[in-house]
């Protein structure tokens, strides 16, 4: 997993929690890296579920909670970094239903060791687009916190509905409806 | 603050520090990477440049030792680029002059300039173009262009190039071919009626010597003695032969005379034609083959060389059993026939001079001698030869071509 997806992580679990918390969930974990991170740096996902793991058991917010909270903040950092991407984009539904065809394609020419999910767009209508998200990694929240961003970048609303085809959350559909 | 935040921070420091040395160290790989990189990327763009240059070079060096002229036009008509030889050619330099395409054309030719210009643009070329042009320095030429459109990678026409060579040589010698060729014409015609002015005018005095002859003759009957009869009889025939000589000589004039036209006919036809013309003798055979083909050729011309060499075939024929053969071969470019005899033969020393005129061999008093010259004049008309072989006493053969595409 890309290093800015943790250090972006810990500055969160800092801004909100506390230095005393980050610190005790990094104590808790076994990290290979000693939760010593750099975003240019590419580390395990085993520390990242860890990291997500151990916050959820000291602040009692549950791991799904944590995932689509730091995937709406993800989107702030995706802004802010790779605008260009996002600009090409005139509304949430064309952005969305290209992430497999083209912004993950970018993504693996700068990162070829980026580990990325797969998006399949079942259907695409003016207001519907139905995909189905599969990743070993099952961080679906994290896709639907992403997904809520970008309607709020485009400034539109939507309803999105996850529905778990493995119980695991390593294949989902996602159903989202333009409102 | 607390022990136990003093040790959070310490800690935070330092994965702070280790991060950063982390940092340090990979952007230190990927520079040394990038540096990698970018060396390689110089290197092939060294050898890009080198082989662009190469290709370039290779190039200039073709169009430059182009030996016909090439001009290179924008789709204006004006000249942005031409080689040594178009310089030449159309007597200008690039550096010195902007010229366009019509500035150059004849002032006669410019229409026909416009609608090949157009057809350019329209049919991406045109082929075979000749036109007469005004140099830069004044002087007409005539000249062939080969030209067409150049266009970019999207297909869109760009410039228009073309290959100039200059004919006016050419066209000047081919004018005065034509005027020659007239000219011959025109002189053969005059020397063919100047023969039959001549022979008309030869023949007269002749029959006058001839009637004065008979006359002295009746009048003289009883007063001659033997001998005199036989020379007024010598005077006579020599008359005779005279006249014949005369006839000859017309014939041989108007033998190529060119008041008939070329036609496609049967040979076998115009053999049998030529046989039937023949007194042909119980003593004598004449076989002809068969399958012989269709030429192009003066019809009559032709009978005439059949019957010129079947008759004297016949002629000299001093056999019994006369046997005449006429048979055909096919060659590459020509038709080949024979007229072959078992009669007396010809002496090797006489093959070339039968076919000169008032060259007979025999000493018989009925050939004037002119045949076979007019064979000749006629085979060689039709773009052939003509020969022959024989072993004396044996028989001769006269082989005769003719070309086939006339
Ligand atoms: C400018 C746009 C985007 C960029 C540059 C981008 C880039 C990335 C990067 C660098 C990763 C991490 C890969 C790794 O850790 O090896 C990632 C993961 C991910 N991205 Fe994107 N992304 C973009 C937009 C989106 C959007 C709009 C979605 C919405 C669903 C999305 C869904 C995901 C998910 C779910 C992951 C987690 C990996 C997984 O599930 O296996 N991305 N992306």
């Amino acid at each position: 997993m890309k290093g800015i997806v943790f250090t972006e992580f810990l500055d969160l679990v800092e801004e909100k929690f506390g230095l005393m918390t980050l610190d005790e969930i990094i104590e808790k974990s076994d990290l290979p890296s000693g939760g010593s991170y750099t975003a240019v740096g590419t580390y395990e996902f085993q520390e990242m579920l860890q990291l997500v793991t151990n916050l959820s058991a000291v602040t009692g917010v549950s791991v799904d909670d944590l995932l689509m909270t730091y995937g709406e903040h993800f989107f702030k950092v995706l802004e802010k970094s790779y605008p260009h991407f996002l600009e090409q984009y005139q509304d949430p539904l064309g952005l969305l239903s290209s992430i497999e065809s083209h912004i993950h394609v970018e993504v693996r020419k700068i990162y070829p060791d980026a580990e990325l999910p797969k998006f399949e767009v079942l259907d695409l209508t003016e207001s519907t687009l139905v995909m189905m998200y599969r990743s070993s990694r099952a961080l679906y929240k994290f896709g639907l916190g992403l997904m809520h961003s970008t309607f709020a970048y485009f400034g539109e609303k939507a309803e999105i509905e996850a529905e778990k085809i493995e119980e695991d959350g390593s294949v989902v559909k996602f159903s989202i409806h333009k409102i | 603050m607390s022990d136990q935040e003093i040790a959070v921070l310490k800690r935070a420091l330092q994965r702070e520090r280790l991060a950063r040395k982390k940092a340090e160290s990979i952007l230190e790989q990927k520079a040394s990477e990038l540096y990698d990189t970018s060396q390689e990327l110089k290197k092939s763009n060294l050898a890009l440049q080198s082989l662009l240059r190469e290709k370039s070079s290779e190039l200039k060096g073709v169009f430059e030792n182009l030996v016909d002229a090439y001009v290179v036009m924008d789709l204006f008509g004006n000249v942005v680029k031409m080689n040594e030889a178009a310089e030449d050619l159309l007597g200008f330099r690039m550096e010195e002059e902007e010229v366009n395409l019509m500035s150059m054309a004849h002032p006669s030719e410019v229409d026909r300039v416009i609608q090949a210009f157009d057809k350019l643009m329209k049919e991406d070329s045109v082929a075979n173009f000749e036109v007469r042009i005004k140099t830069l320095r004044g002087e007409s030429k005539t000249v062939h262009i080969n030209a067409s459109l150049i266009r970019d990678e999207q297909h869109k026409p760009i410039a228009a190039q073309g290959i100039v060579r200059d004919i006016t040589e050419l066209m000047q010698l081919q004018k005065q071919k034509e005027e020659l060729l007239e000219s011959l014409g025109r002189s053969n015609e005059e020397l063919s009626d100047y023969a039959h002015v001549v022979s008309h005018d030869l023949k007269s005095p002749l029959r006058s010597i001839d009637a004065l002859v008979t006359w002295i003759l009746d009048d003289n009957k009883e007063t001659l003695d033997e001998t005199t009869l036989a020379n007024f009889d010598l005077i006579k025939q020599t008359l005779e032969k005279m006249e014949q000589l005369i006839s000859g000589i017309l014939e041989y004039a108007s033998a190529t005379s060119m008041d008939q036209k070329m036609l496609a006919v049967n040979v076998s036809d115009l053999i049998h034609g030529s046989i039937q013309m023949l007194h042909v003798p119980p003593g004598i055979q004449i076989e002809v083959d068969s399958g012989l083909p269709q030429v192009m050729c003066h019809p009559t011309k032709i009978q005439q060389v059949f019957q010129n060499l079947i008759g004297n075939a016949i002629k000299y024929m001093d056999s019994d059993a006369g046997q005449i053969h006429v048979g055909y071969q096919e060659r590459d470019s020509h038709h080949e026939f024979f007229v072959k005899d078992n009669g007396p033969g010809i002496g090797q020393e006489h093959h070339q001079t039968v076919f000169k005129v008032f060259q007979s061999v025999s000493p018989k008093s009925s050939s004037s001698g002119v045949g076979l010259s007019i064979v000749k004049k006629v085979i060689e008309f039709h773009g052939g030869k003509v020969w022959l072989e024989s072993v004396p006493d044996k028989g001769a053969t006269f082989f005769f071509t003719l070309k086939k595409d006339l």
